[in-house]
């Protein structure tokens, strides 16, 4: 009776697992549905899995048209929801069905090179197109197998960028009129000390009812504080990758700095009203002075400020740094166009990733579409940014994000490490120091360096066992 | 007179006949046998392919160094050393515990739900309908409305207390009411499924018991507590063990709604944990480890229900 009893319960749980296994709610996706991702086997045939939004779509359809039309190939696209990529990509691979050309981000580099699945594509796109393309857009996809080292000019590298993304910092023209401020600069970035004091003049009662109505900045400190930390002097790890560096006084004393913007400045809306998605509606409903503005955004705030120009109004400047002279940065992100280690037609396969990266009508169309600034420098530092760009509505500062891209851009800290998870440790609690200051910034960065390190340590055993496993 | 034997009755059954039939039973039997074999094998085979090898894979694969892209690297025990050490899946164990919550509360209101509805009142199929609608709806899409909802400042949520007064809080960025935020939602979510049960249930509990108990003077309470409550038992069990199954796998609305685990990692499940070890973080193997703890913890607690169940069972005559 027992055993029956015991039986039941197993068939039980099993069967619900089972069950709940091949049930499809949403964010799990349904794996019949899912189309043959496997590389093609004629001469001829390729297949692109790639995701993003319509406009990416168009953009590459009519660029792969013609890539079939001069090359005489046969390419299929496969398009998955952004966040399902991921994990399809991943079941592809294990299910031995790697498409001949994907996106592929440049964090996954590592792992992917260690597992042979995709190819090093040194030595099938020209140096002449790698030096049109921006050091950063290709650097992101470099690794030394060797010495497992990240972002380096000259090691080979195993994708060509399908765009790069400055993550720039921009203001509310509307608003420092309606203050009768000063427009900053696109140029010279302005001192910690002067962006508060312009802060603390946007933040008002306007209206006089006692309630703010208008605030400096309204920051979320997971993807806004890098540039802050960076123009203090500090950093997350060690240039060779290996030391969490979160625990000196120059990190504590940034960190502590952007904490006290709301907790102590008043500069930016109560922890409360500052969910990310409260602070990007409030920018946009013209109540923020200074907030992050990214490629991705400039479709939907050119349209904004066309509808509403009195109260919307927006342009791009440099991050602020610490002192007068220093060098400012921001961190810029990137997808890649891989191609499998294992394509039956390899080459075909680098073209098409060349192709659908430096494709100068995709280019055209994508920046037009205000999805993206241009891969290609000559491109995007010629025409582009003196008619295409103006004539699209781009912003009247976009050269700030042609100089992140060139040269102020710094990647994620996590990005050239074996994995991730150290860095997305720095975020678990913040919220003691930044909305509730239960914790000073100096205590938490010293609590959070050991696990951080063990973490980070653990990432690289892990590179190393990943190495050997092959 | 002489006395003979009797004549031996003359046999027409003859050994050749007797092959031949056992012959021709040989051939219906391997018939039989084949499409008894061919029944058989089908879900036989089901379950070596979908349920045992996988389980037998998981397990290996839990055994080793593995990071779902290249080759395994057998390590033995060294991953479930390794989980029980880390502070991390304990925090994510106790969130998802901590949602189980949600269960009582949400079978209380759908037994609730379905006794008023098993009423003659006006405008029932509506209800009913409406309390099903969430069930077939998309729970990525849910998820995304709910975020909305719970929105800090312009909410549904906060703005419906704010009638009478109450300044609700930021729901999914306060460590302390995030994760009651996430049970809310799921009761919400899984109330119209457990209540067409129970009002399947309470619709077959005889009349005549009722009407007894009531001659007896049984009250309203009485009747319901040791009439109705054992009645639907059999759904309750039901519901219990598919709930706490299906709560033990939360993911989805977790991975949107908090997508970076809540404030202070507070609303992580064990399933959100294991999903970024194996997909993020490239460690399957380790995911897997912890995959397979979970099943385990499962599958004591259904058999501490099954055993429990039995103890109290009964049945009317």
């Amino acid at each position: 009776m027992r055993r029956k009893g015991l039986t039941a319960a197993a068939v039980t749980v099993a069967g619900a697992l089972l069950l709940a296994a091949c049930s499809s709610d949403g964010s799990g996706g349904s794996a019949s549905e899912d189309p043959d991702t496997s590389g093609g086997d004629s001469p001829n045939e390729l297949t692109f899995m790639y995701r993003g939004s319509d406009a990416d779509k168009a953009a590459y359809e009519t660029a792969i048209a013609a890539f079939e039309e001069e090359t005489g190939a046969e390419v299929t696209m496969i398009i998955t929801d952004a966040d399902q990529y991921a994990t399809k990509l991943q079941a592809a691979i294990a299910g031995n069905k790697v498409p001949d050309v994907f996106y592929v981000e440049p964090g996954r580099i590592q792992g992917y090179v260690y597992a042979d699945v995709i190819a090093d594509l040194t030595e099938y796109v020209d140096q002449s197109v790698v030096d049109n393309l921006w050091d950063f857009g290709v650097d992101a996809y470099r690794f030394d197998k060797e010495s497992g080292a990240r972002g380096q000019d000259g090691d080979p590298f195993y994708a060509l960028p399908k765009d790069v993304g400055p993550f720039g910092f921009g203001y509310n023209k509307a608003l420092f009129d309606k203050y009768d401020l000063e427009y900053p600069s696109a140029d010279e970035p302005l001192t910690f000390d002067q962006f508060l004091e312009l802060a603390k003049a946007l933040t008002q009662d306007s209206d006089g009812d006692g309630e703010l109505d208008t605030w400096g900045t309204g920051l979320n400190v997971t993807w806004n504080s890098q540039a802050f930390i960076w123009g203090n002097g500090a950093d997350w790890i060690s240039e060779d990758q290996k030391t969490v560096t979160v625990d000196t006084p120059e990190f504590a004393e940034a960190l502590q700095w952007f904490a006290d913007l709301g907790l102590v400045e008043g500069v930016t809306p109560s922890a409360e009203q500052a969910q990310t998605l409260d602070t990007y509606q409030r920018w946009m409903a013209g109540e923020i002075g200074f907030f992050p503005v990214a490629p991705w955004d400039i479709a939907t705030y050119t349209a904004l400020e066309e509808k509403d120009p009195e109260t919307f109004s927006y342009d791009v400047i440099p991050y602020p740094v610490a002192n007068e002279g220093d060098d400012w940065s921001t961190w810029i992100g990137s997808l890649g166009i891989a191609v499998s280690e294992n394509s039956a037609n390899k080459e075909l396969a680098a073209q098409l990733a060349t192709y659908l990266s430096t494709d100068l009508e995709a280019q055209k169309t994508l920046a037009a579409g205000m999805i993206q600034i241009p891969t290609l420098k000559d491109y995007a530092l010629g025409e582009w940014i003196e008619t295409d760009a103006p004539a699209a509505g781009w912003p009247e500062n976009t050269k700030v994000f042609l100089e992140i891209a060139e040269e102020k851009g710094r990647p994620l800290p996590g990005t050239w490490t074996y994995t991730p998870e150290w860095y997305d440790n720095f975020w678990i609690g913040i919220e003691n120091v930044v909305d509730n200051g239960s914790q000073t910034a100096a205590d938490y960065l010293a609590a959070k360096q050991p696990e951080m390190q063990s973490l980070l340590d653990q990432s690289w055993v892990s590179a190393d066992q990943a190495k050997a496993a092959g | 007179m002489s006395i003979t034997a009797p004549p031996t009755p003359q046999s027409t059954w003859t050994k050749e006949d007797a092959k031949a039939s056992r012959k021709a039973n040989r051939k219906l039997h391997r018939k039989e046998y084949i499409w008894a074999g061919a029944f058989m094998a089908a879900p036989v085979i089901g379950w070596l392919a979908f349920l045992l090898f996988p389980l037998a894979f998981s397990v290996y694969a839990s055994l080793t160094n593995w990071n779902g892209l290249g080759n395994m690297v057998f390590i033995g025990l060294d991953n479930y050393v390794m989980l029980f050490q880390d502070p991390y899946f304990w925090r994510a164990l106790w969130n998802t515990v901590f949602y189980m919550i949600g269960i009582p509360i949400g079978l209380a209101l759908s037994l609730g739900l379905a006794m008023a509805l098993s009423r003659r009142i006006p405008g029932r199929t509506f209800f009913r309908t409406v309390y099903y609608i969430p069930v077939i709806s998309s729970l990525a899409a849910i998820a995304i409305l709910w975020q909305w909802a719970y929105n800090g400042d312009f909410g549904l949520v906060n703005q419906f207390l704010s009638i009478f007064g109450i300044e609700g809080p930021n729901w999914l960025m306060d460590e302390n009411w995030a994760k009651p935020a996430l049970i809310i939602m799921a009761i919400w979510k899984g109330l119209g499924y457990s209540t067409i049960l129970y009002l399947a249930a309470v619709q077959a509990v005889p009349r005549s018991l009722y009407e007894a108990a009531a001659l007896d003077g049984a009250g309203g309470w009485r009747r319901f507590r040791t009439i109705t409550l054992p009645m639907v038992r059999p759904v309750t069990f039901f519901l219990v063990v598919t709930n706490i199954i299906g709560g033990s796998m939360i993911f989805t609305e977790i991975n949107i709604m908090t997508p970076t685990g809540g404030p202070n990692w507070s609303t992580a499940s064990l399933v959100w944990y294991i999903w970024n070890k194996a997909f993020k973080n490239l460690q399957m193997g380790y995911a897997t480890s912890m995959a397979l703890v979970l099943g385990i913890l499962v599958l004591i607690v259904t058999v501490i229900q099954f055993r429990m169940n039995k103890r109290n069972d009964f049945s009317i005559e």
